[in-house]
């Protein structure tokens, strides 16, 4: 198992380089601090969130036996809101329509997030009132449980949605409970669900909230310049000619490399968490989603290696890869959102339509982790972005290997 | 005749530089085989293309008679002539590290790793960071590397450059150890004189990319003749080609060439000649600045056939 010696050889370079560890953990940390001081009250000012309701609810008949829609209360009640602390500014702007109307006003931002109440939100309102009742009276109903999901949805790389639908998903809490309180001054029994990614709610989230995962992919995204210099060295310092005329594949080499570093991109994630936690990032996550964020930054620190291959494949001294690097890297990170989000772009290819930022794994691992870090989602929500990443990380890490291989270490002609 | 490694016509050009022209050589299994050149004379570049690091223009590399492209890896141990050292690592660490590039059992490791440690004096230093090693340690621990796995052929690039005196010793009791007590076949390219005359069997002298002569040290010092060399500087150097063309006429003088501003006569037993040679100094009418007699080297070989000195 050659390749193991060589990423135990690597990870005993990384340790005993401290100036260069240093730099590699220590360079993103300042600049989460940077961004955290920056934009850390950001967000919390008091404009109104622009949210579009499509209210499905068939209304139900409640217990005097008179028609109800519980949709359209909860509708009034958005539009009634106002900040808690500014009496005179509306919480929400609410433009009532259809679903796809909705999905048009999302797309072109008009608005920030679309609510949708499913048909049978008044059963289940009703459901909570009547146990609710029962249960204080010390008799318990089976029959009529029902439950319904809200739907809160949007675009995830859009910082607007971000803060609208922290908000919603924290008065919709706040509404139940309101129901509830109303009847008996009970706790509620969840009734009715969010599902944006139903996450236990806040309404003070922030532009640093949104940034804080940007942070981290722009972190792994920097491995690459580190590792290309580093890999550059090992064909400056000779050291490559002798493993090339050893027994040892490029795979060994490559793939022995991958190991300690991608480590280095899952410590990063955890470290910059901590960091930025302390820095008021509102996160409200579980061990769980820690190792699934440790995951996701894996798969991009893979990515970002493999991008070190293609650029050591080309530049000629440690120098070079470093300059090189950083003219990727800089770029790559703001297409990839790390700093702000960029305006959509889309392409049309076999006749699909695709977000032109997607083609980068990053993309997709900062999509993830922000969903996983910031809105609290599981596994199931990001799957889909994970895979993704994956997927493109091994087709990057399969051109470094082709290119590397063939510049650096073949015969020289 | 069998060769451990035969070269048939090697070329290596760049644009329009013949770095090595039509080298054809034959190695014998178990002999320490001399390149001997000035810098920039196409040592290096040879013996890149006969490991198989360099893919010549034309011509072909055979290793015990399998094309060296195919030839099996670690079948060639290569010391290069800078230091390629992992800084962050430690002399063991190094050694474990390339032992297990080429497949070498743990078992067998240890003891070898352990042994060459001994060998060239690093035992000390084992498990001291490549980076707090001294300049001499750093170029013994570079020949270590390329020997871990005992390979059948060591080829040394400029083994001695660098190297302070008790390190050189080191190395060449080692190379001939080598060859001695296991049978290796070295090549080892050198500028120095003295290292190619005391440690090679036999010797290709290289210049500009071309084998000028191959032969054992002794049979080119005969070449040569058993004389002695005057090298004399006069004051005034414009009239050295004068002085020159004077000697030449002189018939016990075998040769007499420039170098580096001095004038080089060698002849048989040359203190006998020297009132000769004074006689002609005087008759021009130039000062003798400087004067000495010494020994016919290896170097007056390559002064003879190439007619100039060792360039830097």
């Amino acid at each position: 198992m050659k390749f193991i010696s060589i990423a135990v050889k690597d990870f005993k370079e990384l340790v005993r380089d401290r100036r260069g560890l240093f730099f590699i953990l220590l360079f993103p940390i300042f600049f989460m601090m940077i961004f955290g001081f920056a934009f850390g009250g950001m967000g919390e000012n008091n404009t109104p969130h622009n949210i579009a309701v499509v209210n499905l609810d068939q209304g139900t008949i409640n217990s005097t036996g008179s028609n109800v829609n519980y949709g359209n209360n909860l509708t009034a009640e958005l539009q009634d809101q106002n900040y808690p602390q500014n009496n005179d500014v509306k919480l929400f702007n609410v433009t009532t329509t259809s679903d796809s109307n909705a999905k048009d006003l999302l797309r072109t931002r008009t608005v920030d997030a679309e609510l949708v109440i499913p048909a049978n939100f008044s059963d289940s309102v009703q459901s909570l009132i009547n146990n609710t009742i029962l249960s204080s009276t010390g008799q318990t109903s089976s029959a009529n449980k029902i439950t319904s999901t809200i739907t809160i949805s949007g675009d995830t790389s859009y910082i607007g949605f971000g803060v609208a639908q922290g908000t919603l998903v924290g008065y919709l809490s706040q509404y139940q409970q309101g129901i509830v309180t109303a009847i008996t001054g009970a706790q509620p029994v969840q009734y009715i669900n969010t599902s944006v990614q139903s996450i236990p709610g806040t309404t003070s989230f922030t532009e640093f909230d949104f940034l804080a995962p940007g942070m981290m992919v722009f972190a792994i995204l920097l491995l690459a310049t580190t590792v290309a210099a580093i890999l550059t060295r090992e064909v400056e310092s000779g050291t490559l000619l002798r493993l090339k005329i050893s027994k040892m594949r490029s795979f060994d080499l490559l793939f022995g490399g991958l190991i300690p570093w991608s480590l280095v991109a899952g410590a990063q994630v955890v470290i910059l968490l901590v960091v930025a936690i302390l820095l008021g990032l509102k996160w409200q996550g579980s061990v769980y989603s820690i190792l699934l964020a440790i995951v996701i930054g894996i798969i991009a620190g893979i990515a970002s290696i493999s991008l070190a291959m293609i650029i050591a494949s080309f530049a000629k001294n440690d120098r070079q890869a470093a300059n090189l690097g950083t003219l990727i890297v800089v770029p790559t990170a703001f297409i990839t959102g790390a700093f702000f989000p960029l305006p959509a772009e889309y392409v049309n290819l076999f006749g699909h339509t695709f977000q032109i930022y997607d083609i980068l794994p990053w993309t997709h691992t900062l999509t993830a982790l922000r969903s996983v870090l910031v809105y609290g989602s599981g596994w199931s929500v990001v799957s889909s972005d994970v895979i993704i990443s994956a997927v493109l990380a091994l087709i990057l890490f399969v051109i470094g290997v082709f290119l590397f291989s063939k510049t650096r270490l073949g015969a020289e002609s | 005749m069998d060769f451990m490694i035969e070269a048939k016509d090697l070329t290596k050009k760049y644009g329009d530089l013949m770095a090595v022209d039509g080298l054809s050589i034959g190695i014998k299994k178990g002999e320490v085989f001399g390149f001997l050149g000035p810098n920039g004379a196409g040592k290096t570049t040879s013996i890149k293309m006969m490991v198989g690091l360099l893919r010549p223009t034309s011509g072909t590399v055979y290793i015990n008679g399998t094309d060296v492209q195919k030839v099996e890896k670690g079948t060639i141990g290569m010391c290069p002539q800078e230091l390629m050292l992992w800084e962050y690592l430690t002399c063991k660490e190094s050694l474990d590290l390339m032992a297990d590039m080429y497949e070498v059992p743990k078992k067998v490791r240890d003891p070898r790793v352990k042994k060459l440690l001994n060998d060239l004096f690093l035992v000390e230093k084992a498990d001291t960071i490549v980076s707090k090693l001294s300049g001499g340690m750093k170029r013994r621990l570079n020949l270590a590397l390329a020997v871990v796995h005992e390979p059948e052929v060591v080829v040394l690039d400029e083994p001695s450059e660098g190297l302070d005196p008790q390190s050189r010793r080191v190395l060449w009791n080692y190379i001939r150890a080598m060859r001695d007590k296991e049978g290796k076949t070295v090549i080892l390219t050198t500028h120095i004189m003295d290292e190619a005359d005391q440690l090679s069997d036999r010797i290709a002298i290289v210049d500009h990319g071309k084998l000028i002569r191959l032969d054992t040290p002794e049979n080119l010092k005969k070449e040569i003749g058993e004389g002695d060399v005057v090298d004399m500087k006069i004051s005034d150097t414009s009239r050295n080609q004068d002085l020159i063309n004077e000697l030449a006429k002189e018939k016990d003088v075998i040769s007499v060439v420039e170098i580096n501003g001095r004038i080089n006569i060698r002849a048989l037993n040359a203190v006998a000649k020297l009132p000769m040679m004074m006689q002609t100094v005087e008759r021009l009418d130039v000062q003798v600045a400087d004067i000495s007699v010494r020994q016919n080297t290896l170097e007056d070989v390559f002064i003879d056939l190439t007619g100039t000195g060792l360039r830097e």
